[in-house]
């Protein structure tokens, strides 16, 4: 068990709940308590070292500034974008919120920040203002700082209790019985929130339609694995054997019904063996005689009526999968309040689900049960294994397109079908499928982070390869295949198809909202909605010349309260405007010569994609801080809180010295303090 | 007019001496049980039997209204119909349109979600991206379900056509999720909506089915699902008490969705709780493959509803034409260029606003085709669309400039001879959305004093 170190406290209440909460339970190993005690006895000397701002920086190079240049739309009267910085009269203000002066210097320092057409600070005034933000001291070790009840936000550690996600239940009944059911189409979608998840425990509810839908689906599985003609054990197979069938179906049926009755089996025990694996692997723990006794009253009221033996198998069958055991990702409290450790068979749980959305296979739930789970060493071990698994796929399927906003690419808004009838199900599949593959390939195979933004490799299947006009792979499934330099304007994610379909409109791209897309979902910036009464787009007159889209968005953002954000957004746009409403590359549109160049705020500048994606190159300190943002809310299935920005901060750390590697971003996030901890509410 | 005032007797019967917040359900004649202990004169329950219950509908449309070619320039009787409403004109007789209504709770709040979430609750949609959801309070189709949902198989039928929104929209601070629920059992729990026609068909069938083996030994297949329900619902039991305060309402959803899905295949079991039966018990209706496109998986989910009304098989049901901030490509439809939500930022511009409107004017053929098959389908002396309150509307007016006053609001149908109809009733301006609500509790026979932030019943749609 890992140890929590406890010098870094200063919150006496903190302290206070944390300490009654480890004497009282076996969170804390016995050397831990020793030192805790110690550490009570010492207590006095901890809160005198909380940080102190220096005032006087703060009075010499922020507040002038922030008075200069920010007040005019940022005081406590205008409050443009809900931002208030009047409130920052002292330094230590500034350390409370920290999350907020993140986004605040990150705009700043990309000059988004203030907008063009304000006044604009000198670049010694500018280089003052960073470089006081940059010395500000921060609070060291806040990973090992506890949140309690009496803190600003208690849900530090509190995962929800929660159903599975549509796609976890779907992978789960595949992997419980090795073998695909098809069964996604048939269970309706969930909602998100928190970091803009379906894992999020609250957003997702449980109603009547639900319930029938398990209901079918149990009764479907259940009728193809123990059909009404299947009678007799099979000659081939000897109890407790295995079956030599490569049919799938037929292995997963010769597993389900290892055991038949005779040879001094009775009907009711060769049931009970047949069904043990199973429910242990469906409800991911222990299985106990409670667990077992009403499957098997299930099985005993269908042998009663005269049902042969495999088909009385069903009831039970059905029963496990619709139990809210299987249905549920529950983490039992243990009585007491506060924060405990995560035993390991739920930790093996929230493993299983982060990396691969479905449940914990015989290794991990071996590992949960010997408890070696809890090690370091060994979690370590079972993320690079589970990684290189191809059910890794769950998480470039489930976080990536969630990530990236692509989970319902082509379900409701998609390309005119008469202007575009080469957008067929195919291609758009394809589509889906070089998405997910590559982003499943960077975590699959522990590439950097950065080729996600730039890369020399694309996944394509024929059909695709023909729609981007590169040579056929030779393959209807999606392969790898290798750039050449002149067709670097591939690669990585935000020249994808799908990512250029997803932000076009029916029948023309968008500059904006392709631009406003790679701000928010790669960058993680945020873009305020328009203003109400927006000044319309100057509409071309037919009489006169055609102007170009371009031509058109400058003359909008000739206004500085458009220009705030369209200086932002639109640049980037430009910079894909190269890739047409299907993600073809064009250098003409309409007859006119296609401009994919842009200025960005910073004042750099670049023509066409791939000098646009080095861009993003170096601002991946943005990108990375997003996707680690975005993946711890997906593993923990909550909303991050300011007690979560010190995991994010340790593990961009750790990036920074491990070239960038996905391994290292998942490794971070599993070993982190909130992942491997609940908080219990009474 | 088909819709004279019979209700006039078994009414003052049911609600002599109903003052209080919650009147009681006057509804012997709405086709529910009738316990003669409860009648003043049990002579009127048998006379009840002959009236066909009321129906509610919803059909909710996202992203707001083009204002000028939506509310007519004159109130009262004596109106023409705006351009959008155009396709209601050989139903005139049949609608109510209403003006100047307001959802007060909608004031706060970017964007579309605090205005879609509560268009049937009318409180406070909790900012949130996803702790503590909350819509602040049941909408009007779920509390109709509660007071009547027993009387048929189906308490109510939630419809739509896009699966629920992924993601949050951080820029505003809420989930998405807000943007695809109009139906909300509680305040914090939204109920998901049906957007397969073939199982919604499908479900209907069942139940049809069912109906006719009333009172037969249940069969094998249904006693096999109750045994598995009473299965998992005594597991979610064992398994609620293991956890935390907060988790155990995640288990009582469950609990909740699982005693509903008994509860449909006990109604069978059981006496059946109507004295009113339709005539045309027997669906008619093919069943539906997948549909092609938008257009025509609309008309299969309006069709639907047609048919649960039809069949008694339930007496609510809310439909979504799409999420809010919906995309759909409306180009299907002559001189539309374009997504629905791109339209309604319509900027003022004159060509965007002419195919604005013409979406919106879609929206109302759509559903002056469901009142005109509603006015076909004969019950008795009457017609179901006599017999139904259909409300077609969206929680805000003009999309451009998501505004949550003076919204776009009609009912078509007359509640059993209730609701007059043939009228644009301008109210006084920012007059709550609520007030209707209550009114159209009246109809269902469910009357109650306040509901949302209502401040009074709207007098006149009532018949006189």
């Amino acid at each position: 068990m890992r140890c929590i170190d406890f010098d870094d406290f200063c919150n006496n209440r903190m302290l206070m709940t944390f300490s009654q909460a480890c004497l009282r339970r076996e969170v804390i190993s016995q050397p831990c308590r020793l030192h805790l005690w110690m550490l009570i006895v010492g207590f006095g000397l901890f809160t005198s070292m909380t940080h102190a701002a220096d005032p006087v920086a703060f009075d010499r190079d922020a507040k002038p500034y922030l008075k200069k240049y920010c007040f005019s739309c940022h005081d406590d009267k205008k409050m443009e974008g809900e931002l208030n910085l009047a409130v920052y009269k002292e330094p230590q203000r500034v350390l409370e919120s920290l999350p907020k002066w993140e986004t605040i210097i990150q705009r700043v320092k990309a000059k988004e920040m203030p907008p063009e057409g304000s006044p604009q600070p000198s670049e010694e005034e500018f280089q003052r203002f960073l470089s006081w933000y940059g010395t500000l001291p921060r609070p060291e070790n806040e990973c090992r700082n506890l949140a309690t009840d009496a803190t600003q936000n208690f849900y530090q550690g509190y995962v929800m209790s929660r159903r599975l996600t549509r796609a976890e239940y779907a992978n789960s009944v595949r992997d419980l019985f090795n073998y695909d059911f098809q069964i996604l189409p048939r269970i309706p979608a969930d909602g998100a929130g928190g970091e803009g998840f379906d894992t999020n425990g609250s957003s997702l509810f449980t109603s009547a339609i639900l319930a029938e839908k398990y209901l079918d689906v149990a009764t479907d599985v259940a009728s193809q694995l123990l059909p009404e003609n299947l009678r007799e054990q099979p000659a081939t197979m000897k109890p407790g054997e295995g079956s030599p069938s490569t049919n799938p179906l037929e292995t997963a049926r010769h597993k389900l019904l290892a055991h038949w009755p005779g040879a001094g089996l009775t009907p009711r025990e060769a049931a009970r063996l047949n069904l043990e694996p199973f429910v242990k692997r469906a409800y991911r723990r222990p299985i106990h005689k409670e667990d077992l006794e009403p499957l098997l009253a299930l099985f005993d009221q269908a042998s009663q009526r005269g049902d042969p033996f495999p088909q009385a198998m069903r009831l039970p069958l059905m029963a496990i999968l619709i139990s809210p055991h299987f249905l549920f990702l529950a983490e039992p409290e243990p009585s007491q309040e506060g924060v405990h450790a995560l035993p390991p068979y739920p930790l093996a749980s929230r493993l299983s689900y982060f990396l691969w959305s479905s449940l914990p296979d015989d290794e991990l739930l071996q590992l949960a049960e010997s408890g070696q789970l809890l090690q370091d060493d060994v979690l370590k071990a079972q993320v690079r294994r589970m990684l290189a698994d191809p059910r890794v796929r769950g998480l470039g399927e489930n976080f990536g397109m969630q990530w990236l906003g692509l989970s319902q690419f082509g379900e409701t808004t998609r390309p005119d079908a008469k202007l575009f009838p080469e957008f067929d199900r195919d291609l758009l599949e394809a589509m889906r499928q070089e998405s997910i593959e590559t982003l499943t390939e960077v975590f699959r195979k522990n590439r950097s982070l950065r080729d996600l933004l730039v890369a020399d490799y694309v996944f394509v299947n024929d059909r695709l390869a023909e729609h981007y006009g590169l040579p056929k792979p030779g393959s209807n499934t999606m392969v790898q295949v290798s750039l050449t330099d002149d067709q670097k304007y591939r690669g990585g994610l935000v020249t994808q198809g799908a990512v250029m379909v997803h932000t076009s409109y029916p029948f023309r791209t968008s500059p904006v909202l392709r631009g406003r897309w790679v701000l928010e979902e790669v960058l993680g910036s945020k873009v305020p909605p328009p203003p109400p009464g927006v000044p319309p787009l100057p509409e071309h007159d037919p009489n006169a010349p055609p102007l170009s889209l371009r031509e058109r968005l400058e003359k909008h953002r000739q206004d500085p309260a458009c220009a705030a954000c369209h200086n932002r957004m639109d640049p980037l746009g430009f910079g894909l405007e190269n890739f047409d409403v299907l993600g073809r590359f064009r250098t003409t549109e309409a007859g006119l010569a296609i401009d994919a160049s842009g200025k960005l705020p910073s004042g750099e500048n670049f023509s066409g994609p791939a000098e646009m994606k080095q861009i993003l190159l170096k601002r991946k300190g943005e990108f990375l801080r997003n996707l680690t943002k975005k993946m711890l809310g997906y593993a923990l299935g909550r909303g991050l809180n300011k007690f979560d920005q010190c995991v994010i901060k340790e593990t961009l750390e750790a990036l920074k010295s491990h070239d960038d590697k996905s391994g290292v971003l998942v490794e971070q996030i599993v070993l982190s303090y909130p992942f491997r901890h609940r908080y219990t509410k009474k | 007019m088909p819709h004279t005032s019979r209700w006039s007797i078994p009414r003052r019967t049911f609600l002599r001496g109903a003052g209080v917040a919650v009147a009681l359900p006057w509804l012997e004649a709405m086709g529910s049980p009738v316990k003669a202990a409860e009648l003043t004169n049990p002579a009127d329950a048998l006379e009840a039997g002959k009236y066909a219950p009321v129906r509610f509908g919803c059909l909710f449309f996202p992203n707001g209204v083009w204002k000028d070619a939506w509310i007519p320039k004159q109130a009262g009787r004596d109106f023409e119909l705006p351009d959008s409403l155009q396709p209601l004109t050989n139903l005139k007789e049949h609608v109510t349109i209403l003006s100047q209504l307001d959802k007060r709770h909608s004031h706060e709040g970017d964007g579309h979600y605090a205005k879609t979430a509560n268009f049937l609750t009318g409180l406070r949609v909790e900012k949130t991206t996803g702790k503590n959801i909350s819509t602040g309070g049941v909408s009007l189709d779920q509390y109709m379900a509660r007071q009547v949902g027993h009387l048929t198989p189906l308490p109510s039928l939630e419809l739509g056509i896009d699966p629920v929104i992924s993601g949050i929209d951080s820029n505003v601070g809420y989930t998405r999720l807000y943007g695809s629920h109009i139906s909300w059992q509680t305040a914090e729990r939204p109920v998901a909506k049906e957007i397969n026609p073939r199982t919604v068909f499908d479900r209907l069938m069942n139940v049809q089915q069912a109906g006719k083996n009333r009172g037969q030994a249940a069969s094998s297949r249904d006693a096999d699902r109750k045994s598995l329900l009473d299965f998992a619902m005594s597991d979610a039991r064992r398994l609620r008490q293991q956890l935390g305060r907060d988790d155990q309402f995640k288990l009582d959803e469950y609990l909740d969705s699982v005693r509903a899905v008994e509860k449909r295949i006990e109604f069978f079991t059981q006496p059946d709780p109507r004295v009113w039966h339709p005539e045309t018990p027997q669906a008619e209706m093919e069943a539906p493959g997948a549909p092609r496109d938008y257009q025509e998986h609309v008309r299969l989910m309006i069709d639907l509803m047609i048919l649960a009304f039809q069949t008694d098989s339930t007496r609510v049901s809310s439909f979504m034409f799409a999420n809010d901030v919906s995309g759909h490509n409306f180009s299907f439809v002559d001189g539309v260029r374009g997504s629905h939500h791109e339209l309604s930022h319509h900027e003022g511009k004159p060509e965007k606003i002419e195919q604005y409107q013409k979406i919106n004017r879609w929206h109302v053929s759509q559903f002056s085709r469901m009142l005109e098959r509603m006015s076909q389908i004969r019950e008795g002396e009457s017609t179901l669309l006599d017999n139904s309150m259909i409300l077609l509307g969206c929680g805000m007016a003009d999309g451009n400039a998501h505004q949550p006053d003076n919204l776009p609001i009609v009912v078509g149908g007359h509640a059993g001879g209730r609701f007059a109809g043939g009228q644009h009733i301008a109210s006084k301006p920012r007059t709550p959305l609520c007030n209707l609500y209550v009114s159209m509790l009246d109809g269902m026979g469910c009357p109650v004093n306040q509901f949302g932030d209502s401040t009074g019943p709207i007098q006149e749609v009532f018949s006189a």
